[in-house]
């Protein structure tokens, strides 16, 4: 026993000491070959259409391809463990929103250790806020509140999949509110619209809410973000209507998997940030309503234990729990 | 007004499917399609199966132009062998041979080839227009379904692939069943609760339904085939005077009309499709006709109307997939993959999401069949060449498609796995006389019914009066009760057995 823990843990030094003077010249020529981005969801979701754009822009500033893979299933987790396991070289990375990080593990086992993550860009926020079908009535925020005490139980509200952030967004209006509304899970987004269209659900809190809330369909009650939307300058934030810091936002980053180099994580960052100030990418974000923080990795590294920690409270305190 | 939406519409859908690249794809699956109708063995589905993987690097509307090209391209092909070989090259086109191969004996080949093209393309118009017409109205209504609603029409559809399926009734059920609990596989979206994955992150998400319909549908049939001697009597008669007579024209006027009708009728409901068109028609030609005791023996109506009517509701059958996103068939339900594949929900809102895409793909049909006629009537020669490929050759290389293609699609070597057992299975169900299409629809309703329950339960606050109270749920729940007890009555299932023995 001893003699074979000896071996492993020598064997273990030698790689170790054998391997540093070459991985430090493999960081410094990061990257050499080109980098897979993986999205741990299907194709054609949310997450795709803010990666994408930063796959090209990036596989541009670097002169080596950033090529997207979608690997959904379950809610997220198969993509990011494949991350988590993949070796930390900067030739694998994950771009995700906050959920499979930030929700996911407060609410599930899940098969990573999601602080241990490596963060390196902000690649954009989806900017929208609850909306209601035009049929039931109310018109704003506050009408909303009144409807729902009056009519207690009788909304409900349409999300995304259990555990992802449109579900802790009604957890958290519920919460602080203090009303009751009837929470539908379904496969995804784009199912819960077709749901709420029709009126079978009445809310949702979602981007692909905001075409049918220009055609009228859908009243946008408040926008979840600190600030206004830039297409609807007159919808109040959640801040404005008394409820500050009751966003649960989602954003997306990409990280390395754990053990990623800094220096890597710092040199996309970098990239990253000059990117994020470009017009180009602005437009590109702006017009699937996403805005585009710029942050440093150490305040990625914050916001994301801020985020985290208010989910783990918000989860608790509300008692959200999966049966 | 309506004509003019109308026109818009199939203008939207011109632009988009006479694109250059639009085209290519469209020709490609006609002749892969034509392909496989002519060789026996690889069928619409297990193609269709084999190249989803393939149309993931495929924008959407070609990829669906594609798949859609191979469906009605193989009832084209499956009509050639028929006549020509007395071997039907889709099940589609068994009734073909009945009068189709006498013709050809008869020297008169060209015609009975003719005809077949001609009244499909005329069907293939005709369901064209059809879908472009009653897309947008049954669109609108489906955009009223509530949960309540979808569960019971599902019912309804499962119900109907049972009384359709060939074979013994319990069987069919058994095979819906056994679909519906591979369908379960998965993480509960109610709860979170992981289901029957025995620790398997592949399977966190269910069974995918490419290894699936790949092994059920590809490995299983080419297992069966490799176990069955070859057969291959090619009669390589010369197809000379192709164009049929003033007289044949005259006599197929009315089989056409006919068959074209009723397969856009078939097409539509659930469970049925090419197959069940074909089959009716013939019936239905028989009856109809003064002579009946002279068909078998190379009338050109038992070749105009079964052919016509196999297209019509090939073409048809996309109503209800693209409309409510339910398929009625296999092959639908391969279209529905090969939507997901590319991020689009199938449902309502495809039309209004993704007008282009809708229109552009109803458009191209009517390209394909187009292209079908100019094609294959000069090639039929070539086309009949293909049954020279050794079949050892040709199971070799699609198993090697099945491989790479299932690996592709998630980069998992554990679904490679899965289709190797899939095609056991599927295998043993052949062997055991039971039909898999019931199984994949069962597959793919199974979980959707599930869903819709459940979040029709949750809707109306856990009353299950819901499904009864909304009168399109009702009629939808009461029409399979009767369909059930119809089919369980001793008389009326002897019907059904002698009518599909014939």
């Amino acid at each position: 026993m001893r003699r074979r823990e000896f071996l492993t843990m020598a064997g273990a030094a030698a790689v170790t000491s054998f391997s540093i003077p070459r991985a430090t010249a493999q960081v410094a020529n990061w990257p050499e070959r080109p980098v897979r981005c993986i999205i741990p969801y299907a194709p054609g979701g949310g997450s795709d259409l803010i990666g994408r754009p930063w796959a090209e822009a990036l596989s541009q500033t670097f002169g080596q391809q950033f090529v997207v893979e979608n690997r959904g299933g379950a809610g997220g987790m198969i993509g990011t463990e494949a991350v988590a396991k993949a070796p930390p070289d900067g030739y694998t990375l994950l771009a995700t929103p906050g959920a499979t990080l930030t929700v996911l593990p407060h609410l599930r086992k899940a098969p990573y250790d999601a602080t241990k993550f490596v963060p390196c860009g902000r690649t954009g926020d989806f900017v929208t806020g609850f909306s209601i079908n035009a049929q039931v009535g109310p018109k704003t925020f506050a009408e909303m509140l009144d409807y729902a005490k009056k009519n207690p139980g009788k909304l409900s509200y349409g999300s995304a999949g259990l555990a992802t952030a449109t579900h802790l967004r009604l957890e958290m209006l519920k919460f602080k509110a203090g009303i009751d509304i009837l929470h539908v899970p379904y496969r995804g987004s784009a199912d819960a619209l077709n749901d709420l269209l029709p009126n079978n659900v009445q809310m949702m809190n979602e981007i692909n809410n905001i075409p049918h809330v220009k055609a009228g369909k859908l009243h946008l009650l408040n926008i979840n973000d600190t600030q206004r939307h830039w297409d609807f300058p007159d919808i109040p934030t959640l801040t404005e209507l008394g409820y500050p810091d009751s966003d649960v936002p989602i954003w997306y980053s990409i990280q390395g998997p754990p053990g990623m180099p800094q220096e890597i994580a710092e040199k996309l960052n970098a990239a990253m940030v000059k990117l994020a100030q470009t017009d180009d990418m602005k437009s590109k974000l702006r017009a699937v309503s996403a805005s585009l923080p710029v942050q440093s990795t150490k305040q990625i590294a914050e916001f994301f234990a801020a985020d985290s920690q208010r989910n783990a409270d918000l989860i608790k305190a509300a008692k959200v729990k999966l049966e | 007004m309506a004509l003019d939406g109308l026109l818009a519409n199939l203008a939207l859908g011109l632009s988009v499917a006479a694109t250059m690249q639009n085209l290519m794809w469209c020709l490609m699956g006609a002749v892969i399609g034509t392909a496989v109708g002519v060789l026996p063995g690889v069928g619409p589905v297990a193609t269709m199966a084999l190249l989803l993987p393939v149309t993931y690097v495929l924008p959407a509307d070609g990829a669906l132009i594609m798949l859609a090209g191979i469906y009605y391209g193989a009832q084209y092909g499956g009509s050639t062998t028929a006549i020509l070989v007395n071997l039907p090259g889709e099940s589609s086109s068994v009734v073909t041979t009945l009068d189709g191969y006498q013709m050809a004996r008869q020297g008169r080949a060209g015609p009975a080839l003719a005809i077949a093209a001609i009244g499909s393309f005329f069907a293939g118009c005709v369901a064209t227009i059809l879908i472009a017409a009653a897309a947008p109205p049954l669109t609108r209504l489906a955009q009223q379904f509530a949960p309540a609603d979808y569960f019971s029409l599902m019912v309804l559809g499962l119900v109907f692939s049972i009384v359709l399926a060939r074979g013994s009734i319990i069987k069919a059920f058994g095979m819906v069943f056994l679909g519906m609990l591979l369908g379960l596989v998965g993480t509960d979206v109610n709860t979170g609760n992981l289901r029957f994955t025995f620790g398997i992150s592949d399977l966190f998400d269910g069974l995918g339904f490419v290894p699936l319909a790949m092994g059920i549908f590809g490995i299983a049939e080419i297992i069966a085939n490799l176990t069955n001697p070859e057969r291959r009597d090619l009669v390589s008669s010369k197809v000379s005077n192709l164009w049929p007579s003033r007289e044949d024209f005259r006599r197929s006027r009315g089989p056409i009309l006919r068959g074209t009708i009723l397969g856009s009728v078939l097409g539509l409901l659930p469970g049925g499709g090419a197959v069940l068109g074909s089959f009716s028609a013939y019936t239905l030609e028989k009856k109809v006709s003064k002579t009946p005791e002279k068909f078998g023996t190379g009338m050109i109506e038992g070749v105009a109307g079964p052919e016509s009517a196999n297209n019509a509701a090939a073409q048809t059958s996309f109503i209800p997939m693209l409309t409510l996103g339910i398929p009625s068939n296999a092959v639908m339900a391969m279209m529905i993959g090969g939507m997901m594949i590319h991020g689009i929900i199938p449902g309502p809102q495809v039309m209004e999401q993704r007008p282009g895409l809708f229109w552009g793909m109803i458009v191209s049909m009517w390209f394909g069949n187009l292209m079908l006629i100019i094609l294959n009537l000069p090639m039929i020669g070539l086309w009949v060449r293909l049954l020279l490929v050794p079949y050892r050759l040709l199971a070799i290389a699609v198993l090697f498609f099945c491989c790479i293609g299932v690996y592709s699609l998630n980069n998992s070597a554990n679904e490679v796995l899965f289709i190797a057992g899939f095609g056991l299975l599927g295998y043993l169900l052949i062997k055991l006389d039971c039909e898999p299409a019931p199984l994949l629809l069962g597959f793919i309703l199974g979980p959707m019914m599930e869903v819709y329950m459940r979040r029709a339960m949750l809707l109306s606050r856990g009353d299950p009066w819901v499904f009864f109270q909304r009168p399109l749920s009702f009629a939808f729940l009461i029409l399979a009760g009767i369909l059930l007890l119809l089919v369980v009555l001793p008389a009326i299932r002897k019907g059904r057995e002698t009518a599909f023995q014939e």
